[in-house]
């Protein structure tokens, strides 16, 4: 039986301060797509995610082929998407999406971050923002965020 | 969004949200079910357009098991408990 540490804080759910909507200007066809995933995941050769309050994100590449995933999420669901990333980040199913022409491309990279973490203030002030950033910077369409 | 937890989905309110009735941790199907990744992911994306406001949750009506057998949320618990 896991030893209980240091009681956590109880986690508190935060819808974003300021709702978001950004209509949809072109065809999924035409459009190009990013993954978003909160399971802190990466490649084996990035620099690992810290449990628990790391606020940091990786670019992860979005072509399959371009290694292993790795998953620093402390969550207990974690086992069985070990195993196999896909079922939480389907970085090859977007991949064969992109070349049945189902979406117009693939971003160049997706990206991860630790989910559950309690600084929403910073979450929503400086995470958020830099990855938007990154997302336009790659001039992304559509953003799929998959929480873990 | 694309997610398994349709109280949290509710709660912080995506601009979009795809609700999938799977196991947390399970989004895209069991491991190496290649056909079934691709089939949840299809029916988002074919929603993307279908959204009118923010906030709004769409179910996409995926089933873990045939039949809507729901013995997988207690094998669930058991393996989180198993795996804490």
């Amino acid at each position: 039986m896991a030893q209980a540490g240091a009681p956590k804080p109880p986690r508190v759910l935060v819808a974003p301060s300021n709702p978001a909507w950004c209509p949809i200007k072109k065809p999924l066809s035409r459009s190009r797509v990013a993954l978003l995933s909160s399971a802190a995941l990466r490649l084996a050769d990035q620099r690992p995610f810290i449990p628990r309050e790391d606020l940091t994100y990786r670019l992860v590449p979005s072509d399959p082929l371009a290694g292993e995933i790795v998953i620093d999420h402390h969550s207990g669901i974690g086992r069985v998407p070990r195993q196999d990333p896909e079922i939480v980040f389907p970085r090859s199913a977007l991949a064969a999406l992109a070349n049945r022409g189902v979406i117009g491309a693939l971003a160049p990279f997706h990206v991860s971050f630790m989910g559950g973490l309690r600084c929403h203030k910073e979450i929503e002030s400086e995470i958020a923002p830099a990855i938007a950033g990154d997302l336009k910077g790659a001039e992304v369409d559509v953003a799929l965020l998959v929480p873990y | 969004m694309i997610g398994t937890a349709l109280d949290i989905m509710s709660k912080v309110a995506p601009p979009r949200g795809a609700f999938v009735d799977h196991p947390v941790g399970r989004t895209f199907g069991p491991p190496y079910d290649r056909a079934r990744n691709d089939a949840v992911l299809v029916k988002a994306l074919a929603e993307l357009s279908r959204f009118t406001r923010s906030g709004e949750i769409r179910d996409l009506h995926c089933e873990w098991q045939a039949g809507g057998n729901r013995a997988w949320e207690d094998e669930l618990r058991a393996e989180m408990l198993h795996d804490r």
